[in-house]
């Protein structure tokens, strides 16, 4: 009898523990802190290249009781370039998805590694974007940033971010390149050439452009290095003097974001160029596609870059091309 | 009842250790790849891929399997030092040498060769890769 008893409790004990266990806590509203608070997101993705912004988002906000925001700003361990800016207007999204600025202060002023917003409008709240344009100091260096507001009543928070790493590569965007007149690629220069212009320049013409339509192959876009075979160059004139032969490994399914900016979540890093082999690679590239890449090591091994075809245009014998370049 | 029971159990318990030591164990080679009675060897098809694993191939690969002999035509401008060889074999066949990654087949004058090996390992089957560049 007693040991029915205890299995009783037992089983009523467990029953009351798992009710209890599921039982739902009632929502309270969370209770705002009584003082200024800030917060930080990064809204830019992959490498941090010199000339690009590492763009962030500060958010600061304190009770309108305690008083308004008096100013923003934001240091940099290394000093931005001339371009770095803080918004001294607070944006908000329209009913047609457009963002409004709404000036809440003077345009950000900067002052060595310091760039700064002080507040006209009286408001206790308020979102600024931060565009950190990397400056050459800084190529392959860490760069921390400390956000810090000040309000009236005297208070000011801080919130630290990084350090992020600043890529050694540089890049170009957007270089039309055009068969028999604007075809000769130095990834040297991050430039491309006529060949009056390419001459003088012999030493830095790594690539060169050329369009045709065959009969019997395909060849169409390609990019080859001035001493390739003739069945390669199709008749295209090389300048004297440019001898280059570099080394290229073509790439399908690479559309770096920063180079193509399409909706491919892909980049191309130091990392990637520092072990790209290219061992036994040729010295031609063709029927290169739009959506395509092309590795490239120049001749003196100086350089190594990732070409990507943004389109090409049959009828203008021509394609735009975009590069990332690493010194190694 | 009890020591019915433990009895019982003890044989099963037995009798479980005995069958499965008595299981047959599956012959592999030396690769670890199962050996099967299969004796077909063969290569149903064959294809090349470049550096950006795109395939050359112009046409269809046309293997002849009387001869051994496949006839592959790739693109004008393949980069034929370095390409990925990708081989459809007949069903637990394997291949010799094994594909370990990029390969050179730039010598047009002498062909590579490949040798399939059948699924119970006692036939081999040589066959000459014959690649010829679209002009």
């Amino acid at each position: 009898m007693l040991n029915r008893t205890s299995r009783y409790i037992a089983i009523a004990c467990s029953l009351m523990l798992v009710f209890e266990g599921c039982k739902e806590d009632d929502y309270a509203l969370p209770t705002p802190k009584d003082a200024l608070q800030n917060d930080v997101i990064k809204r830019s993705m992959g490498p941090n290249i010199v000339g690009t912004n590492i763009e962030f988002t500060y958010a600061m906000a304190l009770p309108a009781a305690k008083g308004k925001l008096s100013s923003a700003q934001v240091e940099a361990t290394i000093p931005g370039a001339a371009a770095t800016y803080l918004e001294y207007r607070s944006f908000y999204t329209n009913g047609s998805g457009v963002d409004v600025g709404v000036p809440v202060g003077n345009p950000s002023v900067n002052t060595g590694s310091v760039t700064k917003v002080d507040f006209t409008k009286d408001t206790s709240a308020s979102t600024l974007r931060y565009f950190y344009t990397v400056p050459e100091d800084a190529r392959g260096k860490p760069v921390s940033f400390t956000f810090s507001a000040l309000s009236s009543d005297g208070s000011k928070v801080t919130y630290k971010m990084g350090p992020y790493n600043v890529s050694k590569m540089d890049m170009k965007l957007d270089l039309v390149v055009t068969d028999a007149n604007r075809c000769f690629i130095s990834i040297a220069d991050m430039a491309v050439y006529t060949a009056a212009e390419a001459g003088p320049k012999a030493t830095n013409i790594d690539l060169v452009y050329i369009y045709r339509v065959l009969t019997n192959a395909t060849y169409n876009h390609s990019l080859v290095a001035p001493v390739t075979e003739a069945q390669y160059l199709q008749g295209a004139v090389i300048p004297a003097g440019i001898t280059n032969n570099s080394k290229l490994v073509k790439a399908w399914n690479l559309r770096d974001f920063q180079l193509s900016r399409a909706a491919y979540n892909v980049y191309v890093d130091d990392v990637d160029f520092q072990k790209k082999d290219f061992k036994d690679a040729p010295n031609f590239a063709i029927n290169m596609k739009a959506e395509a890449g092309l590795w490239v090591e120049t001749a003196d091994g100086k350089y190594r870059a990732y070409i990507y075809i943004n389109k090409v245009d049959n009828a203008a014998k021509s394609a735009t091309i975009s590069i990332k370049r690493y010194a190694m | 009842m009890m020591k019915k029971i433990l009895s019982i159990s003890t044989l099963l318990i037995i009798a479980v250790f005995a069958f499965n030591s008595c299981k047959k164990e599956y012959p592999v080679d030396e690769d670890g790849l199962l050996i099967t009675r299969r004796t077909e060897c063969f290569v149903t098809d064959f294809d090349l891929l470049s550096s950006d694993q795109q395939t050359v191939r112009v046409g269809n690969t046309i293997v002849d399997t009387a001869a051994r002999i496949v006839n592959i035509q790739v693109l004008f401008g393949t980069d034929l030092k370095n390409v990925y060889p990708v081989f459809s074999l007949a069903s637990d066949c394997k291949l010799d040498p094994k594909i370990v990654g990029k390969t050179d087949f730039s010598d047009l004058t002498n062909p590579r060769k490949y040798t399939v090996v059948s699924g119970n390992r006692k036939v081999r089957n040589t066959y000459t890769i014959n690649v010829t560049v679209k002009q």
